[in-house]
């Protein structure tokens, strides 16, 4: 009764609500599946298929992407022969145009000896280290250097920055509603252009009874499971109404709040963020104290056990590389060295300002008492 | 609910020699659940239907949906704890529980997926590739049984059919009488595979029950029949496999083995394994939601699908408390389904005066009950309208089979109801059922009459 009754017009009604969030024009391109994982493998595979005809091809993508998108790449499109052509992202960051200009050298590299670049994925804010991607300056360099497809993996974009499909232009766009917009585990959407050409041959890789109906209606049963994910955006809305400003009220706090926090444990540590305000949204990298000596990708994941089972502060720590050598001055540095960890600090609405605190306190007693900091984490 | 001493003829219910039927601790007798409480296991269910389709999304009971809400509360606590120190030794046990019960070798055979359909799409992938990659030559075949479920007929198309293979359906008589009538025509079909060994046979899916109409299917001699015609490699679709009929791997001995855990299992929707015979084509499976341990086998790879709810596959060793509870454990749930949907429909096809679908000894928890002509079911579509019918009017959950009529057939049953028995169904459901048709019957109702 439920399955026929309650299921399909209640998806229908969280993807109309979604496809007024993002300004879509029909809701026919709005898919409603688990997570941007599942909505790379369905873009992926698109594409793999496609270049069984057209070996030696291209496709381009930042460096730091999401590693399971990165392994998505490896199973669907490598393996059908295209080569993936890396841009690194600039980081610590200081201005768009840094990011625009790796860009297009990356996109050069892309198209050199007459390949066709088939595919770019871009981030829309990276995941680590974590920045805001100028993906509507990106996506219509893609479109004047003839990039066949554009799909821009949004993962932490709904509920911190706005979205216009419409102004960014991409032909797939995914974004998870369980991250910054309150759903549960798990749901995303996937946007799917309708003037794209190959949208009529983009499919959800469980093949069910829909399949050949449309990605929708394909993503809308994919044999028994729970779906209540999917259902429960009407009632996101309730709850993000109940604050002052909707979600463009939440939005707007949370990105003052971490930027407000990043900046006093910045100032409190002697170091400096890892992008200017206006290139982070709800999540901010704060540099590490260099005393930590955090050295290797090794290292950071340890201290972050270390603060989680020690000091009882949750926080992802990221390992940057010196590029360009010790001495060099354009490292990031503090008074004692060179900074090469960088916590991603976030903001949502149960946060309180005693979390940062913890998290600088506990860094400072690190750096006084564990002197031996070898051995501790 | 009596329980029956009766002791079955037929291949499909034996006395399992599972390790785990001799290992659990069975509650003492006198501490055996009761009908009241079994009651109130499922009182979340609609009391006001005649809920006798266990077969088509399974049921769980309360005291598994609230272990499942406490590991879902415990995520939301703190996720990042969570994913780090409790969710991969999580899906691990519940990987060790099931290759255990399925009698499984190695626990690297055993993978948790979403359901059926989702085990579909990995076996068949790996057939795709094939095709692409030049493995297997174009035209060469994939067999499946006419009934296959929709769903994977549907995957078939898309990864096999797509990608180049041939597809052969083995025709199924339905009603059917005997194991020799299905083994008959699958020799027919794999004959028509191989065309005189002009093509290889790279695949054959074989269900271990089919769904619509259902039958208990003689897999483990069609799996033999396989390997005696080089036929490279089977995939058993039992959906409706575990806690419905016997699950032994070395038994059956099939290549890809799937069965749900919600169907017959106990557990919430949804969760299932596939099971993977090692073998060096292992190597070349893979979940098709790409992840982080991509390349790890996929068993790990399922493990980690990116963000969602694990929980119905966290909650898998649960559902042993759960069934321990019940003289035999699921064994002895299985016995009594089988002989109690036996029963009914016996009950019901005498009351109606029309036939079962297949001999007792055919069927598991499931069973195929002709329906009266005189409702004039003549389309698939017809199907629907009833049971909606039933199910609005009635209230009274059962789907129901077309079965188009041969030529020459007059006067045939071209109705099948499938009625399911579960632990919590009463012999109150099954008379309302009969109720239900005779007054229809009595009305002079055809499904002609009902709008569309």
């Amino acid at each position: 009764h439920f399955y026929v009754s309650t299921l399909r017009p209640n998806l229908l009604r969280s993807r109309a609500l979604i496809q007024t969030l993002i300004n879509a024009h029909h809701i026919d391109e709005v898919s409603l599946v688990d997570n941007a994982t599942t909505a790379a493998a369905i873009v992926l595979q698109q594409i793999g298929r496609r270049f069984a005809h057209h070996r030696n091809d291209t496709v381009i993508m930042f460096r730091c992407a999401f590693p399971a998108v990165k392994k998505s790449i490896q199973a669907y499109v490598t393996r059908a022969g295209a080569s993936v052509v890396e841009v690194d992202l600039p980081f610590p960051v200081s201005s768009n145009a840094e990011i625009i200009a790796e860009f297009r050298k990356g996109l050069s590299s892309a198209k050199s000896d007459g390949r066709k670049v088939r595919l770019a994925i871009i981030d829309h804010i990276t995941s680590m280290p974590s920045v805001v991607i100028p993906v509507r300056e990106l996506v219509h360099i893609c479109r004047e250097e003839g990039v066949e497809q554009v799909f821009v993996d949004a993962a932490h974009a709904i509920g911190s920055v706005s979205i216009d499909v419409q102004q960014i232009g991409a032909d797939f766009y995914v974004s998870n509603l369980y991250k910054w917009f309150f759903a549960p585990p798990s749901v995303a959407f996937l946007y799917c252009r309708k003037s794209n050409p190959s949208s009529s041959e983009t499919h959800h890789p469980v093949v069910s009874h829909e399949y050949g109906n449309g990605l929708p209606v394909e993503s809308s049963w994919i044999g028994t499971r729970d779906y209540t994910p999917q259902l429960v955006v009407p009632a996101i809305m309730e709850f993000v109404n109940q604050f002052e400003g909707g979600s463009e009220g939440i939005m707007r706090r949370n990105h003052e709040e971490v930027v407000r926090m990043g900046k006093m444990l910045a100032e409190a540590w002697g170091t400096s963020l890892g992008s200017p305000p206006e290139m982070c949204a709800s999540m901010v990298m704060v540099g590490l104290p260099s005393k930590l000596h955090v050295l290797s990708d090794d290292d950071a994941t340890r201290l972050r056990s270390h603060l989680r089972d020690k000091h009882g502060v949750e926080v992802p720590i990221y390992y940057r590389a010196p590029k360009n050598g010790e001495k060099s001055e354009s490292e990031p540095r503090d008074d004692h060295g060179l900074i090469t960890g960088y916590a991603r600090i976030s903001h949502q609405v149960y946060n309180r300002i005693e979390d940062y605190y913890k998290f600088r306190d506990a860094i400072n007693r690190i750096i006084l008492e564990e002197t031996s900091l070898q051995g501790c984490f | 609910m009596a329980t029956h001493d009766h002791h079955l003829n037929g291949d499909t219910i034996t006395n399992s020699t599972t390790n785990l039927a001799k290992k659990p601790k069975l509650s003492p007798s006198s501490t055996f659940i009761t009908a009241s409480e079994i009651q109130s296991e499922f009182s979340h269910h609609d009391p006001s239907i005649a809920r006798i389709n266990n077969g088509s999304f399974g049921c769980c009971p309360a005291s598994i949906v609230k272990a499942q809400q406490l590991l879902q509360l415990q995520f939301l606590r703190q996720p990042d704890h969570f994913y780090f120190n409790h969710l991969r030794p999580g899906i691990l046990e519940s990987r060790t529980f099931i290759k255990q019960l399925i009698n499984a070798h190695h626990v690297d055979e055993v993978s948790i997926v979403d359901n059926a359909t989702t085990a579909a799409a990995i076996v068949l992938q790996r057939t795709a590739w094939a095709f692409a990659e030049g493995r297997f030559d174009k035209g060469d075949v994939a067999i499946m049984l006419h009934y296959a479920y929709g769903a994977v007929k549907k995957s078939i198309e898309a990864y096999v059919t797509r990608a180049g293979g041939c597809v052969i359906e083995v025709q199924l008589p339905f009603p059917v009488n005997s194991n020799d009538e299905i083994v008959h025509e699958f020799r027919k079909a794999l004959e028509k595979g191989k065309e005189h060994g002009r093509r290889r046979v790279r695949l054959a899916v074989i269900d271990h029950i089919t769904s619509m109409p259902s039958v208990v299917i003689p897999v483990k001699e069609l799996v033999g029949i396989c390997r005696e015609e080089g036929v490279d490699q089977v995939f058993v679709d039992a959906a409706h496999g575990i806690g419905c009929t016997d699950v032994d791997m070395q038994d059956i001995g099939a290549d890809f083995y799937t069965s749900n855990l919600h169907k017959w299992f106990f557990c919430p929707p949804s969760v299932a394994f596939l099971y993977c015979r090692k073998s060096p084509s292992c190597l070349d499976l893979h979940h098709p939601v790409v992840s982080h341990e991509y390349g790890n086998g996929l068993a790990v790879e399922s493990a980690w699908i990116g963000t969602r709810d694990y929980s119905a596959q966290l909650v898998v060793p649960k559902v042993l408390e759960f069934a321990n509870r019940f003289e035999g454990g699921i064994d002895g749930i299985k016995k009594r389904n089988h002989d109690n949907v036996v029963e009914m429909g016996q009950m019901l096809a005498k009351a109606w005066g029309t036939n079962l679908g297949c001999p007792p000894e055919m069927c598991a928890t499931m069973i195929m009950v002709g329906l009266p002509a005189s409702l004039g079911i003549s389309s698939e579509l017809d199907t629907m309208k009833l049971r909606t019918h039933l199910r609005d009017n009635f209230g009274v959950e059962v789907p129901i089979y077309y079965r188009v009529p041969k030529d020459e057939e007059v006067g045939v049953i071209t109705g099948y109801a499938r009625i399911s028995y579960q632990v919590y169904n009463k012999v109150e459901e099954y008379t309302k059922f009969r109720d239900a048709v005779n007054q229809l019957v009595c009305d002079g109702f055809t499904c002609a009459l009902l709008s569309k």
